[in-house]
């Protein structure tokens, strides 16, 4: 794997008596998508205002590698704030001039940049018009070209998706994409799973606090995510809790999800199956990160009953 | 200092961008002007005044020296002569007439210098103080019949003026101009008011970055100290600007108006002084403004305590009464000291006194400099905090808690 950008280690913040984010630690390395998961309130953004120094962390440390100790190399960093906003009265072109400049980015070469950008999200010619003409979703995208103007070497998204519509996420996902394999660092968090799971090379799973689970996203779904298998037919649930490795089952109608335990071989728990059941519908998937992510947000441990080591 | 530069620059040109701010750059200077014009107006819309009428008995022979004399001071009166026969029907006349009058001058007036005057019931108001004139050539010609020569005559008629005139350790030119210490004065006065004006707008402009959450994305560019720099610097030439269009309109049309070489009177060292203390008052009140309007998210339900310091830089006026009654009194004296009046006194009391208390200005601007100096650092740290505190106006005590506790 090629060398960190960016490493947090261990970090800890309170806030008066409440501990935030506890025992944080991660790296991003130079062209990966690395993404921060979890529900409202688990402190993504929390670890990323202590990443970017708008915060300070109470312990650990957070290393930029390219940078000497302690500074934080704001002209090569891109940095999308949850907090979205933008001054209303200026001009787009303006707005984006003066972000490149704020980052010793070549004003010529920013203009070029922001207009080949407004082309790309659909808002060619509106670079004269002031940031209240425009919807919300237009000003995300401004706001978006702003944290990418200068080129910048690592990229913060906090919540990149949020408030966007389908279209304009499919656009962002397609840019975040492109910006990693042209070898921008991205670290972003976000709380739609389906959206991150499509995009990240690796994920930090963080619930309360605290880390819940990290690693590759693959290795992630190979190790975490066992398999369920859904049918659709008129069954009796007893029937269906007699079948081997099957760890629980939710009914709805005539809807069961069978979580069966980790590590079986699908083709022969399918063969074993018995001729009585009903059979309207099958499938066979791996549990996703989403149910996952539904699992921790309403407190229920599906980890650990499917043998998860977190 | 480079990013605090950039945001000045950003600060400088939306405003200048904004129509409502270059409406008003010119629309103060054009009020004034309009305003300064108005009496003029007045004056000549108003119609002249009928000149009195009066009925002149002149037993001595003094109506063409009176006459002479009244004109040389801009009386008009419509004049008469009636006879003797005449004067005995004059009350009648009176009685019936509007704004007439009659004086009547015979021997008695030279011996005992006394001129019957009656006039009618209602009357010019003027012409109480119109009649005192007559002296002068009533003195003259009863110093005339006593044959003393031209010469003597003059110093009699001149009139004794008497003056009182302190005692100062330095010698005083005699050729006291008040236009000299009061024209840099009020020069300083406008640019302390202009620049205190824009720099109210660090509190609106802290406030609405805020309120836009623009403030996240911009410190992570910048620190916040540079942020806050940036704003100060910003308004200031926003306010020099509207000074110097304010100047370059109104100076030509006040010497249009009148002959004072306002100039000669401004380039003068003096000035840098007054200059000086204006800026100080500038940085003094722009740290207030920059550290308050970080706390506040929407100006509507601000609180009195921030509205309150919104009103801050008006304090001198309410000392403005005792000191320019007594510029060097105790009342005075506190106002130079006390920090936040002090930029304001101590320019109304340099514009007064023609001896400046060196002594005075010297502790008043160290004390100023000084408080500067904390203002500054106490409101960088509650503009670090408050910038990036999101949804609610902070509370004093929450300020506090910043100020001491980051």
């Amino acid at each position: 794997m090629s060398k960190p950008i960016l490493s947090v280690n261990q970090v800890g913040k309170s806030f008066k008596d409440k501990r935030i984010i506890e025992n944080i630690s991660f790296d991003v390395h130079k062209g990966e998508i690395m993404a921060i998961l979890g529900p409202n309130g688990a402190g993504k953004s929390t670890t990323i205002r202590n990443i970017m120094g708008i915060m300070y962390p109470d312990e650990g440390s957070v290393i930029f590698h390219n940078q000497a100790a302690g500074d934080i190399p704001r002209h090569t960093i891109g940095y999308l704030p949850e907090e979205r906003g933008l001054y209303k009265k200026a001009k787009i072109i303006d707005l984006l001039l003066y972000f490149a400049e704020l980052k010793d980015y070549p004003l010529k070469k920013a203009r070029k940049r922001a207009l080949e950008y407004l082309a790309k999200f659909g808002l060619e010619g509106k670079e004269k018009a002031s940031i209240e003409e425009l919807s919300k979703g237009m000003g995300q995208k401004v706001q978006f070209i702003a944290s990418v103007i200068h080129e910048p070497e690592l990229l913060i998204l906090d919540e990149p998706f949020s408030g966007l519509d389908p279209v304009s996420q499919e656009v962002f996902k397609k840019e975040i994409k492109e910006l990693a394999e042209n070898g921008t660092s991205i670290l972003l968090s976000s709380h739609q799973m389906n959206l991150v799971e499509e995009l990240c090379d690796r994920l930090f799973m963080i619930n309360k606090g605290k880390k819940v689970i990290h690693g590759v996203l693959d290795d992630v779904k190979k190790q975490y995510a066992n398999f369920k298998c859904t049918i659709r037919g008129e069954n009796d649930v007893k029937t269906l809790e007699r079948i081997s490795h099957v760890q629980r089952i939710e009914q709805e109608g005539e809807q069961f999800t069978i979580y069966l335990d980790a590590h079986i071989k699908p083709t022969s728990w399918l063969r074993q199956l018995p001729d009585s059941i009903n059979i309207e519908e099958l499938s066979l998937d791996r549990i996703s990160l989403h149910e996952i992510f539904i699992d921790i947000a309403t407190g229920k441990n599906a980890l650990q009953e499917a043998g998860v080591q977190t | 200092m480079k990013n605090s530069l950039k945001v000045a620059k950003w600060e400088y040109k939306q405003n200048m961008n904004s129509k409502s701010f270059i409406i008003s750059l010119f629309l103060t200077p054009l009020f004034f002007i309009a305003f300064s014009l108005f009496p003029a107006v007045f004056d000549a819309l108003k119609s002249e005044p009928e000149p009195v009428k009066v009925y002149l008995h002149d037993e001595i022979g003094i109506r063409d020296q009176a006459e002479t004399f009244l004109k040389s001071q801009g009386v008009k009166w419509e004049i008469e002569n009636i006879s003797t026969d005449e004067v005995a029907l004059i009350k009648d006349k009176l009685i019936k007439e509007k704004n007439s009058a009659f004086v009547s001058f015979s021997e008695e007036t030279l011996k005992n210098g006394e001129v019957k005057v009656y006039t009618s019931k209602k009357i010019d108001k003027d012409f109480n103080k119109q009649v005192q004139l007559l002296k002068s050539p009533i003195q003259r010609l009863q110093i005339e019949r006593l044959n003393i020569p031209e010469e003597e005559m003059d110093v009699l008629t001149k009139g004794i003026e008497i003056e009182a005139t302190p005692v100062t350790e330095k010698a005083e030119d005699k050729t006291k101009d008040p236009l000299k210490r009061i024209i840099p004065g009020v020069f300083a006065g406008v640019i302390l008011f202009s620049i205190v004006i824009t720099g109210m707008m660090i509190f609106q402009s802290a406030s609405q970055e805020k309120k836009e959450k623009v403030a996240e994305i911009v410190l992570s560019s910048l620190t916040s100290s540079e942020l806050m720099q940036g704003k100060i610097i910003g308004y200031f030439a926003l306010g020099i600007t509207q000074v110097f269009v304010w100047i370059l309109l109104i100076i030509p049309f006040i010497a249009w108006k009148s002959d004072i070489p306002i100039l000669e009177y401004l380039i003068v060292p003096e000035t840098l002084l007054l200059l000086l203390i204006a800026i100080a008052g500038y940085l003094m009140f722009a740290a207030i403004f920059a550290g308050i309007g970080a706390t506040i998210e929407d100006v509507n339900t601000a609180g009195n305590f921030q509205g309150f310091v919104l009103l801050l830089p008006w304090l001198p006026l309410i000392l403005i009464k005792p000191v320019s009654a007594n510029p060097e009194g105790i009342i005075a004296q506190i106002g130079s000291y006390f920090p936040l009046t002090s930029p304001g006194i101590l320019i109304i009391r340099l514009s007064m006194m023609e001896s400046w208390p060196w002594m005075e200005i010297v502790i008043s601007l160290v004390i100023l400099i000084a408080t500067i100096w904390v203002l500054m650092k106490l409101a960088g740290k509650i503009f670090k905090t408050g910038m990036l505190m999101y949804g609610k106006n902070a509370t004093p005590k929450e300020i506090l808690k910043w100020l001491f506790h980051s």
